[in-house]
């Protein structure tokens, strides 16, 4: 599913984000990646989005290389990846509904079944009834909300969710995450990254990844090493 | 492809809320298309106007030989008119008799006419009247000339290199209004949509790391511009028609031997080239836009 050999980030002004990480990930897996802010868990993730490509090293999502030169490709490798932003990316002027279609609309869905897996989208994350009000009306945690409708309404075999539980009160931080790892009953790999390491705790299923200073310090739990 | 299909209602949303994002830029840009098309219009019509009047003219185009009217009997007279009609080139030969020549002139000086009355004898001289190709003038006039028996050959190729002149000058216009059109609208359509990639770049940013391949992301903007141009093809449409509907009426009481090509004929071929050329400039402009901005937005 995921393959990440020795691989080292370093951004264009110098600064290595991550150092000689190796991590294999596979189908159907919870994965956490916990860490302080700063300890690469973001960089990571943009990593496997193939928005920045690694300095040295390899990295396989869903059998695709992410380099460079694999742009064209790493556009259609997204298509079966649902991600979750920290800063959301709801589109503004824009419904909850029209923002969670957005999500399906490039997967060539007949205009009445996207509507209704939309819908349905947003049913699964309790939004059902918000499907009109444009985004800018809703709470931080209805926008959390309606991200993670527009990354599951698309059914794909990765998730990649980056602070979902950032900012959120306690009650709503625990019921997103709930939420997300539901999900990997699907056989879905979902993978969080979150410096909220008390809410994760009980999570006894998952793979508990730890970083620091941009490497890998601890692998646990689900197979661990 | 299918994505394209069951996205076309939510392609000409998008359109229409990327014309909507700049609105007022958008309605000068629409307005400044419009005049252009306009302009090209009413050059394309002056165009076809004056090219029907030269077509016509070098129909109409005659040379007159004179001869010694007084010592050629009408056999010599009948003679010359054989050889005359022989030469290549010649379409038509007709021989003008002195009392006609008088009358085409009383004809041509309708109200002034009187003045003829001064002279005590018919002052005209039997002539032949020659219509020949326009393209061919000099040598049918040489030959003419050295026919025995010919004094003397008038022809009017000062007057008709003039009016080809003036139509190589308005050719010339047209080239150079064309060029400025297709430049100008390439270069209004190219801006409008910069400024539309400008405005969305977020939701453009956000379909890329949505997996949306390049053609989903730039077909609203694809149609933005294209509607844009296109509409702005049809208003000047609807103005030259306008146009010349007035102008016939009043170049045909003012000016009436203005040789007009019929009115429907003329607005028909206008409109069809100013649709087709807004049509292909409208795409072709769009087309320019997005690939000269590609590289910015590329993530």
């Amino acid at each position: 599913m995921i393959g990440i050999k020795e691989v080292t980030l370093t951004y264009k002004d110098g600064t290595t984000a991550l150092k000689d990480i190796n991590l294999e990930i596979g189908t159907g897996e919870l994965v956490y990646i916990t860490g302080p802010s700063g300890s690469g868990k973001t960089s990571l993730l943009k990593l496997l989005m193939g928005i920045e490509y690694p300095t040295e090293g390899e990295v396989f999502v869903l059998g695709q290389k992410i380099a460079r030169e694999e742009k064209r490709k790493i556009r259609k490798l997204r298509r079966n990846i649902g991600p979750v932003f920290q800063d959301f990316r709801l589109i503004k002027g824009r419904t909850a509904l029209e923002n969670v279609m957005m999500g399906i609309r490039l997967l060539g869905f007949p205009p009445g079944k996207m509507r209704t897996e939309a819908i349905n989208a947003l049913e699964k994350v309790g939004l059902g009834h918000k499907c009109s009000s444009p985004v800018e009306n809703l709470s931080w945690g209805e926008s959390q909300r309606v991200a993670i409708a527009r990354a599951i309404v698309r059914k794909p075999a990765l998730i990649l969710a980056d602070e979902p539980t950032g900012n959120l009160d306690h009650d709503n931080a625990v019921s997103i995450l709930n939420l997300l790892t539901s999900l990997k009953d699907r056989n879905t790999t979902v993978l969080i990254t979150t410096h909220a390491t008390h809410l994760i705790e009980n999570h006894n299923e998952a793979v508990f990844v730890r970083m620091e200073g941009g490497r890998i310090t601890l692998e646990q739990g689900g197979r661990s090493k | 492809m299918k994505a394209v299909l069951f996205n076309l209602g939510y392609f000409m949303k998008e359109a229409y809320k990327t014309i909507r994002l700049n609105l007022l830029s958008n309605i000068f840009s629409f307005i400044g298309t419009v005049l252009i098309f306009f302009i090209f219009a009413l050059v394309i019509t002056g165009w076809n106007i004056s090219g029907r009047l030269v077509s016509m003219l070098k129909e109409e185009a005659e040379i007159s030989a004179y001869f010694d009217d007084y010592n050629l009997d009408e056999d010599g007279k009948a003679g010359l008119l054989k050889r005359i009609e022989e030469t290549e080139g010649v379409l038509e030969v007709n021989l003008v008799s002195r009392e006609e020549a008088y009358t085409r002139m009383e004809n041509v000086l309708g109200n002034e006419a009187g003045i003829l009355e001064l002279f005590d004898d018919n002052p005209f001289e039997e002539y032949i009247e020659i219509r020949i190709h326009l393209d061919e003038t000099e040598r049918i006039t040489d030959s003419i000339k050295n026919i025995p028996g010919i004094e003397y050959v008038r022809d009017n190729r000062e007057i008709l290199s003039r009016i080809e002149g003036m139509v190589k000058t308005l050719n010339m216009a047209v080239y150079l209004v064309t060029a400025a059109v297709g430049i100008t609208t390439v270069i209004i359509i190219s801006h409008m949509i910069r400024q539309g990639i400008y405005e969305n770049r977020f939701q453009i940013n956000t379909l890329q790391l949505l997996g949306a391949s390049n053609s989903f992301i730039n077909f609203p903007f694809l149609i933005a511009g294209f509607l844009m141009v296109l509409g702005g093809g049809i208003l000047a449409s609807v103005l030259i028609v306008i146009a010349i509907n007035m102008g016939f009426g009043q170049l045909s009481g003012t000016i009436p031997f203005i040789p007009l090509p019929p009115r429907n004929e003329l607005i028909e071929h206008v409109v069809v080239v100013i649709m087709a050329a807004s049509a292909v400039l409208g795409l072709g402009g769009s087309i320019f836009g997005l690939s000269s901005i590609k590289e910015d937005t590329e993530h």
